[in-house]
């Protein structure tokens, strides 16, 4: 079994995102990112999306996927490459890339979708595309039914930047 | 104590909130690009690597401590 000998380089978080934009794939930017793009001061070590399950865009994905290295992340450091079913399934996908972690979400809290978030995302305009971000008001209702700590520790940052971009 | 220090503590913990939001950090990103505010991100990530891995190190390379009879 090969081992992992494609250590990244250290993350470029606005590098990946500019990636799956140039290679035009349908993706919602979701969890820590989708914050920090609209203003709350948090730090995130990885780009979360939920992406467009249509075969054209799942291909494109996986061609990016490839261009970047990106493996399976794994405690026991086998390299394990992405493949079409993994990403066509209701699963999480999580990879190591070349230019930092990257997740793949088939579906977020409550079974949501790329269908279903769409209408509740901000379009925002970075290096000359369009980034569909989920937006802050759905980041903190998503983060107010999840389970994990971490989520529920970020939550009075979220509440109080969405509050300071409502009184604007 | 110094005095400035002092003040600066003062001013800083009268812009949080009772949940300890630091407001006035909310309002310094929300003047910031969004460039700017994921270049901030990139460079606070790298340096979290950096020094986990710094950390690491140090600990790898601590001496084992001498067993006594």
């Amino acid at each position: 079994m090969p081992t992992n000998s494609k250590e990244p380089t250290g993350p470029n978080l606005s590098a990946l995102l500019e990636g799956l934009l140039s290679s035009d794939i349908k993706f919602i930017l979701v969890g820590g990112l989708a914050a920090v793009v609209q203003g709350a001061p948090v730090t995130t070590m990885d780009v979360d999306i939920v992406h467009n399950q249509s075969s054209e865009n799942i291909s494109k994905l996986l061609a990016f996927l490839k261009s970047i290295g990106a493996f399976y992340r794994r405690s026991d450091n086998t390299v394990i490459e992405p493949k079409e079913e993994d990403l066509s399934g209701t699963g999480h996908a999580l990879f190591t890339t070349r230019l930092g972690p990257l997740d793949v979400l088939a579906v977020i809290e409550e079974g949501k979708a790329y269908e279903d978030l769409l209408e509740h995302t901000v379009e925002i305009e970075f290096r000359g595309h369009t980034i569909h971000v989920l937006d802050l008001k759905m980041l903190i209702e998503l983060k107010r039914i999840s389970k994990d700590l971490r989520d529920k520790q970020r939550l009075p940052v979220l509440e109080e930047t969405l509050r300071q971009l409502e009184e604007k | 104590m110094n005095k400035e220090w002092g003040y600066q503590m003062a001013k800083k913990t009268k812009t949080k909130n009772s949940l300890d939001v630091d407001k006035g950090l909310v309002a310094m990103f929300l003047k910031m690009s969004i460039e700017e505010r994921l270049r901030a991100n990139d460079n606070a990530a790298r340096t979290i690597l950096e020094l986990r891995n710094a950390y690491k190190q140090q600990r790898t390379n601590r001496p084992e401590p001498k067993r006594t009879a």
